[in-house]
């Protein structure tokens, strides 16, 4: 008798229905698949940025302060077309990024018959107006070219 | 035969307990990592130079200052790991006192900036300016370093 009712009282399940949960959790589920956005394809230009008197450094009386090659940027537009190179000395002046490298390659001193040694201090000098997109390309061709102390100078105010 | 159908019609349910955690766990992790994300990465077009001589970003800490992008090569503020900072005299000192806590809490962070292709340079400089400033008021041996963050060209070309 007793072990009977016991049965019945097994069989009588409660059970909660899962499937407005689960059907919300897949909407949820799918939001999160379209709506995040990896950092994907992003790299890094590692730059070591200079040290102002923050802390003490030796200075080398002998030392030889050497002109660093000013390398002027200029945009006109912020396509690549817009891009304007004007490199500070008698040097010839390159049309494109890839005259740039050329004549920086060329000019490193160990790897053709060039004046500069690859810690030769190169600038790169902005104006006010000039795109970011078109620095780093600049200094991107800079380090392809093998240098090694590559800086970014203040910007300049702009020329009338 | 009336005995077969004393239960009713057979009924034949699929077990849905693993689903549920599976998408649990799927949703909690889109959950997280959007928030993260969002705090770290601003939409924006990136510089693309190439071919790039950049290189993959490494796992050390890092904050990341975003250079938020308006029109015409504006830009609207900076964001430095969720905090807005005004341009001017005033939000650049702000960035200078929060660069400092966060390198006096981990002398070893790098810091990563973003800014748009189009974002012009005067606004860029005072930010290259003032890690370096901060790098050195906060008493740090060597020099700051920053991560000057770009796209490859592989990546971008599918959007």
């Amino acid at each position: 008798m007793s072990s009977r009712r016991d049965r019945a009282i097994a069989k009588r399940r409660i059970g909660v229905n899962l499937t407005p949960m689960i059907d919300v959790v897949f909407q949820l589920l799918i939001y999160f698949l379209l709506a995040t956005n990896f950092a994907l394809g992003e790299q890094v230009f590692r730059l070591d940025l200079p040290d102002r008197g923050g802390s003490q450094q030796t200075v080398d009386p002998f030392e030889v302060v050497e002109e660093p090659l000013r390398i002027l940027v200029e945009s006109s537009s912020s396509d690549e077309n817009g891009l304007r190179i004007r490199i500070d000395g008698p040097y010839p002046q390159p049309e494109s990024l890839e005259q740039l490298e050329r004549f920086l390659t060329e000019n490193r001193a160990e790897a053709g018959i060039g004046y500069f040694l690859e810690d030769h201090p190169v600038d790169i000098v902005p104006n006010e107006s000039t795109h970011w997109g078109h620095v780093v390309d600049v200094f991107n061709a800079t380090v392809r070219a093998g240098y090694l102390k590559v800086r970014f100078s203040e910007p300049e105010p702009m020329t009338p | 035969m009336s005995q077969v159908h004393r239960r009713g019609p057979a009924q034949i349910e699929a077990n849905l307990t693993p689903m549920i955690d599976m998408t649990f766990l799927l949703v909690v992790f889109f959950v997280l990592v959007s928030t993260i994300s969002e705090v770290e990465s601003v939409e924006m077009e990136l510089p693309e130079p190439s071919p790039t001589a950049s290189a993959p970003p490494t796992d050390d800490p890092r904050a990341v200052i975003n250079v938020i992008p308006g029109d015409e090569g504006e830009a609207l503020n900076y964001r430095l790991n969720g905090f807005d900072f005004q341009l001017g005299p005033q939000g650049i000192d702000g960035l200078r006192s929060r660069i400092i806590e966060l390198y006096s809490a981990n002398p070893e962070l790098l810091i990563n900036l973003r800014a748009d292709r189009r974002t012009e340079q005067k606004y860029i400089a005072p930010v290259l300016r003032t890690v370096t400033e901060a790098a050195s008021s906060s008493g740090r041996e060597s020099a700051a370093r920053i991560n000057l963050v770009v796209i490859t060209e592989r990546d971008s070309s599918n959007e």
